[in-house]
């Protein structure tokens, strides 16, 4: 196909925490501002921005890709907001690499941004209206409930058990210990998760990331462009993105084919053909314990079902033979919708440079895949960068 | 019945009410909370300079949109001003007659680049001029809340 290599050349983010004192505008200025200054250039080397950002309601702000714009840095350029819910933090990338790639643009910095803790009681009210209002609203569910039918379906289908799927938050909060910009990095138990409040069983408080504020930034440019400003460039390799049913319900939860769909679509584009062995590090969309397992299985990066034993043997651990989340995840990192999304990007740009610090994988990783999910449950988004 | 049979009254479309129940906590920002506490506690505008852009933003802001540089230098600007714009509400925000008319108006302070929007009061709407002066009252110092209404409006000055 005809499009253009595009890199990622500069990275940058907030901390995630519960509740800032900065607005989204803030948030996303020294997001912005430490990826420009990351690569050494200025706002006015930016010929477009895009912006992800999940539910106008958790910012309490109408229209908030327009209004946090200028801290973005989109005053007078081309500018552009994507929202595909929890997928927004992977799709947005791929925005700005087609306005790379596309040859409309050698520069654009995307920016993600999440301010959850406006949403009063609490920002799960945001979403009671995204279920039909006809045959769900009525029964008052709430997002926890769902993915606790997912977790269980999919626990039943393969027979895995809850201590298997706490090894998840296990790992990734003890790997926040090592993000400076962590909010809930700390060391917990299989026990400590099992004897954790149940919210919606088989979901209960330590599966579960936090609600947080916080925001994410990149540099993307052409590859003439790119060779310019840095040396150790970090090239979109693929890119997928696929949408399955909105209706929940008429598909089997035990398995997230959009998540496959997806990753097929970006290993096409990437020329793998194994990925078991192509792919170096994961970071798979993790804002449960069990979504890790759900997704590395939907990226085809092990059989069905057998996730779990590829944590429980290591092979996902940082020092393993396939990191998976090495950054700490949501679970550790936090979870500021679109912002940990681009999380997940920043953190394969790190690594892949080997600039990750104390959470560099070991090897020289060659190339890593993030992934998010969301939308109505239902759409999955994939890049793979490599270097 | 569907759309492509004529409903002549709607009210044999059924319908019930719902909402989307949330509410938020807001936060001022590094910059609003300086903005605000000044107006409060010492009956201060303030506005952030861009020395580059030659800039002064009123309310002010952690960093220059234009040129993207972190915002420092803090300066005072004018409790007075011009009207550059301004409108005269009869209705409020569910289009129901206001008691009162309300007047409001885009104020460039003395000092600052960007304008302030606020109320504009004891002046009758037929006699406001563009141009004309105002000045900010402020509310009694220990009814301030921090809040922009911490500003009760602008009168014409003199």
């Amino acid at each position: 196909m005809g499009y253009r290599k595009v890199a990622v050349v500069g990275a940058g983010m907030t901390k995630f925490v519960r509740r800032s004192l900065e607005t989204g505008k803030e948030l996303s200025f020294e997001a912005s501002h430490m990826a420009l200054e990351s690569c050494q250039l200025t706002l006015d080397q930016i010929q477009s921005v895009v912006f992800g950002s999940a539910p106008d309601a958790f910012d309490g702000v109408h229209m908030k890709g327009e209004y946090i714009s200028d801290g973005a840095g989109a005053f007078r350029k081309p500018y552009m907001r994507s929202y595909v819910g929890g997928g927004t933090g992977v799709f947005t990338p791929i925005q700005g690499w087609w306005h790379v790639a596309s040859g409309m643009f050698d520069t654009c910095l995307v920016v993600c941004e999440e301010k959850m803790s406006p949403c009063q009681p609490h920002p799960q009210g945001a979403f009671l209206t995204i279920f039909d209002h006809t045959t769900e609203r009525p029964l008052g569910p709430n997002l926890l409930w769902i993915f606790a039918l997912e977790m269980n379906r999919y626990m039943h289908r393969h027979g895995i058990t809850e201590q298997d799927i706490a090894q998840v938050a296990v790992k990734n909060k003890k790997n926040a210990l090592d993000h400076p910009c962590a909010q809930i990095g700390r060391e917990v138990s299989i026990d400590d998760v099992m004897n954790s409040e149940v919210l919606a069983w088989p979901v209960k408080r330590l599966d579960i990331s936090p609600v947080s504020d916080g925001a994410c930034a990149i540099v993307l440019a052409s590859e003439e462009v790119a060779k310019r400003i840095t040396d150790k460039p970090v090239w979109f390799e693929g890119v997928g993105w696929n949408l399955e049913t909105a209706y929940w319900t008429n598909r089997d939860l035990y398995y997230p084919k959009q998540v496959e769909y997806a990753a097929r679509m970006a290993y096409e584009m990437a020329g793998i053909r194994e990925p078991r062995k192509e792919i170096n590090i994961v970071e798979p969309y993790d804002p449960f314990d069990y979504k890790e397992l759900h997704h590395l299985e939907g990226l085809l990066l092990c059989d069905k079902g057998k996730a779990p034993e590829l944590t429980r043997s290591g092979v996902t651990a940082r020092n393993g033979d396939m990191p998976v989340c090495p950054s700490g995840g949501l679970l550790g990192v936090g979870n500021p919708i679109a912002a940990a999304g681009l999380m997940k990007i920043c953190e394969l740009f790190w690594q892949l440079r080997g600039e990750a610090g104390k959470r560099q994988v070991p090897g020289s990783p060659r190339r890593g895949l993030a992934q998010a999910w969301g939308d109505l449950m239902q759409v999955g988004t994939v890049v793979v960068l490599g270097r | 019945m569907g759309i492509l049979e004529k409903v002549a009254d709607n009210r044999e479309t059924k319908a019930w009410y719902g909402d989307i129940p949330v509410q938020h906590l807001y936060t001022a920002g590094v910059a609003g909370e300086r903005f605000l506490s000044e107006i409060r506690d010492n009956g201060k505008i303030l506005g952030t300079l861009c020395e580059k852009c030659n800039f002064v933003y009123v309310p002010p802001m952690i960093y220059c949109e234009r040129c993207f540089a972190r915002l420092t230098e803090w300066v005072p600007v004018s409790h007075k001003g011009v009207v550059e714009s301004f409108t005269v509400g009869y209705i409020d925000m569910d289009g129901k007659p206001l008691p009162e008319p309300r007047v409001m108006a885009v104020i460039n302070l003395d000092g600052a680049t960007s304008s302030l929007v606020h109320f504009l009061e004891e002046i009758e709407p037929d006699d406001i001029t563009f141009g004309m002066e105002v000045e900010a009252v402020f509310r009694p110092k220990g009814e301030r809340k921090g809040s922009i209404l911490d500003i009760s409006h602008f009168r014409p000055v003199g």
